[in-house]
């Protein structure tokens, strides 16, 4: 009897709570952000993290949306599908407007339907595979490049670079692999023989063994399609073996953290093709972004799958801005947005939720190991 | 057959590294009968300790590259293994009677402890060791350029299995470590303390399991908090390969998986590199179920 009494007692206790606290929650707006906070992805996790915590901070500092203040809701997806999924439910019942992320394309996936199912926005960041946005859910967006992109692009840096044989190299994660078959195909319709194509297995320490099989084929250019660790530990293993073919990547590779790996020594005349970081652009508001990241962090973005989550909030307060709070009307509200000044660039949907324009630049490592930005054209 | 050489060179490099890893499983296997799950964090926390003695109290900049090198394997050595006790008196040993899955659990729960406390205190980012630090020498060896670092790890790990193998097999301590394999209550009333042996144990394969890690450091280079979860499943396959409990046979299947692994990836496929390390060792369980040394439990290690 006492037991039921206390515990009636307590949920009468919460619903007070409850009831005081939500008339408080309608004057905030929540906005959902998943992201890597532990796990292997982390580093990337974090600095989304404060990256959109930093813009968040900026936005209520200036008075909030239409003098609502907004409040992040950040959850942990651990860089992992499954806890992934956990964290979209977790967001899709928080009372969020939207939601952003994840870095990963097969951990985006697994957040996508739940998402979708809750009725609300999502704007993807570091998610490239083309089928997230070839499946037709009317709400989500992402503020990457698609992988379709990318592979054009990194096919016409190779005709470019004169290299007529090319080895193929991806890590069989949905974001790798989706890169290096679309550039195959690119490559194959310019002309480019493929000499190799296979896949490493991420998060091990030595390459060695395929390192020596690649060089058998004797390619003009080795293509890793792969992320940033396993990069350098590819490029100083193949400084040790003594072989000097040059070695290219896609925008995965795009980390300071590469050339710490590799060192500047092996990393130096790697290149990569990936859209650009605030402080190599020269518009106004990625120079803003910058010295704000600055000023609290001490240091500067070292990933653009950082910023695009930096992105992404902004074009979600863009539509909250214009007044658009109900998801069907963001959504058509994004896909109407064209040429909207970014921190990488130009922000605009296209219909299946895209992000449209040209952005991809080639980068390339110089001898002290910096990442310089290659002319256009 | 050039390549063939060179992929066997690789392969044992990698497979000497799994193979000292797996000695810390195969031993407390054989001591205890459980698998310490949180060895291969144990692995990672020295890759962390031998970078941060080496480059927060300078110490190449004091002893020289070369002497700095073996005062960390001796320090980071000696610190993971007296982790390593510490982890069985808080986490194994309270369990000792219980359930063999209630140990089982607090290894996990200890694995995960230690990943998150190197996240947590070093940041999520990668580190890398100082490159000076790495013999930059290549040797000439049947017609083929070898990097000297190379031999070095399998030099390295071969003198310290073998060191390992005669002061198990040559030493009281070593026959006392043998007995409570064999059978702890027998052991106890011959006069053997069978807790300080425990201990031991615990002393010896985190501290091989430590310097494992500071090699992988130094060799590799890059050290993230995650790493010892790969190295740890390979070398527990490794150490199951041999026949888990024997010590030569974790030797064995260290060495052997690596050398599998460089093949199969030499010759069949590289993305098919694991399936058929794991083929083989599925293979090897048909024919023989407890491993390639494995004998009658009483004869463990």
């Amino acid at each position: 009897m006492n037991i039921w009494k206390r515990i009636l007692a307590g949920g009468a206790l919460c619903a007070v709570a409850l009831g005081l606290a939500s008339p408080a929650l309608a004057e905030t707006i929540r906005l959902g952000l998943m992201c890597p906070l532990t796990g292997k992805w982390a580093s990337e996790g974090q600095d989304m993290k404060n990256i959109v915590s930093l813009l968040v901070d900026e936005t209520n500092a200036a008075g909030g949306i239409n003098g609502k203040k907004v409040e992040l809701v950040v959850e942990d997806d651990a860089g992992d599908p499954r806890t992934a999924a956990l964290a979209a439910q977790k967001l899709a019942g928080a009372g969020v407007v939207a939601v952003i992320g994840t870095y990963g394309s097969a951990v985006t996936e697994a957040s996508q339907n739940i998402i979708a199912e809750a009725g609300l926005v999502h704007v993807g960041t570091g998610s490239t595979s083309i089928r997230l946005t070839e499946k037709g859910l009317p709400l989500f967006f992402r503020t990457c490049p698609r992988d379709d992109a990318q592979g054009a692009a990194a096919a016409a840096a190779i005709v470019k670079g004169g290299f007529k044989k090319v080895a193929l190299l991806h890590d069989k994660s949905s974001y790798a692999k989706g890169l290096a078959d679309e550039s195959r195909k690119a490559l194959e319709k310019a002309g480019v023989e493929i000499v190799f194509y296979d896949a490493l297995t991420p998060g091990e320490r030595d390459y060695t063994a395929i390192l020596t099989k690649l060089k058998a084929a004797a390619p003009d250019v080795v293509f890793f399609t792969g992320y940033y660790p396993e990069t350098g530990m590819l490029l100083r293993q193949k400084k040790e073996m003594g072989w000097d073919v040059p070695m290219m990547g896609g925008d995965a590779a795009n980390h300071q953290d590469l050339v710490k790996i590799a060192g500047a020594d092996a990393a130096k005349g790697y290149f990569f093709i990936s859209p650009p970081l605030p402080q190599d652009m020269d518009t106004q508001e990625a120079r803003h972004f910058l010295e704000a990241y600055k000023a609290r962090y001490q240091s500067v973005p070292v990933s653009v799958w950082a910023v695009v989550a930096g992105d992404a909030y902004k074009v979600v307060e863009a539509a909250l801005a214009a007044g658009k709070t109900d998801p069907e009307e963001m959504a058509e509200w994004l896909k109407q947005l064209k040429d909207m000044p970014g921190l990488t660039g130009k922000l605009g949907f296209d219909e299946k939720g895209d992000r449209v324009g040209e952005f991809y630049r080639s980068y390339m490592v110089d001898e002290q190991g910096k990442f310089i930005l290659l002319p256009q054209k | 057959m050039e390549q063939f050489f060179q992929q066997l060179l690789n392969g044992l490099a990698v497979g000497g590294i799994y193979a000292l890893v797996a000695l810390g499983y195969t031993m407390v296997y054989g001591v205890l009968k459980l698998i310490n799950f949180a060895h291969g964090d144990l692995f990672t926390i020295g890759a962390y300790l031998g970078l941060t003695l080496l480059v927060s109290c300078n110490l190449s900049g004091l002893l020289g590259p070369a002497a700095a090198v073996l005062a960390v394997f001796v320090m980071v050595g000696l610190l993971v293994a007296i982790l390593g006790c510490l982890l069985e008196r808080t986490a194994y040993r309270p369990l000792r009677k219980a359930n063999r899955l209630s140990a089982v659990v607090s290894a996990l729960g200890a694995s995960i402890f230690f990943q998150n406390a190197v996240m947590l205190i070093y940041g999520a980012r990668f580190y890398v060791y100082p490159d000076y630090l790495r013999p930059d020498f290549t040797v000439s060896l049947f017609g083929m350029a070898v990097p000297g670092v190379r031999l070095m790890v399998i030099a390295a790990s071969v003198l310290l299995m073998l060191a390992l193998w005669a002061f198990i097999q040559r030493t009281r301590t070593g026959a006392a470590i043998r007995a409570v394999a064999i059978d702890q209550g027998a052991a106890r009333l011959m006069g053997i303390n069978v807790n300080r042996v425990i201990s031991l144990v615990f002393f010896i394969g985190p501290g091989l399991g430590g310097a494992a890690g500071l090699m992988v450091g130094i060799y590799y280079g890059q050290i993230d908090f995650t790493m010892g979860w790969s190295y740890g499943l390979k070398a527990f396959t490794a150490a199951i390969l041999g026949g888990i409990g024997n010590i030569p046979g974790a030797m064995l299947g260290g060495l052997l998986l690596g050398v599998i692994e460089a093949l199969a990836a030499g010759y069949i496929a590289i993305a098919w590199k694991d399936a058929i390390a794991f083929l083989v060792l599925i293979l090897i369980l048909i024919i023989r179920p407890t491993g390639i040394l494995g004998e009658r439990t009483a004869d463990k290690l």
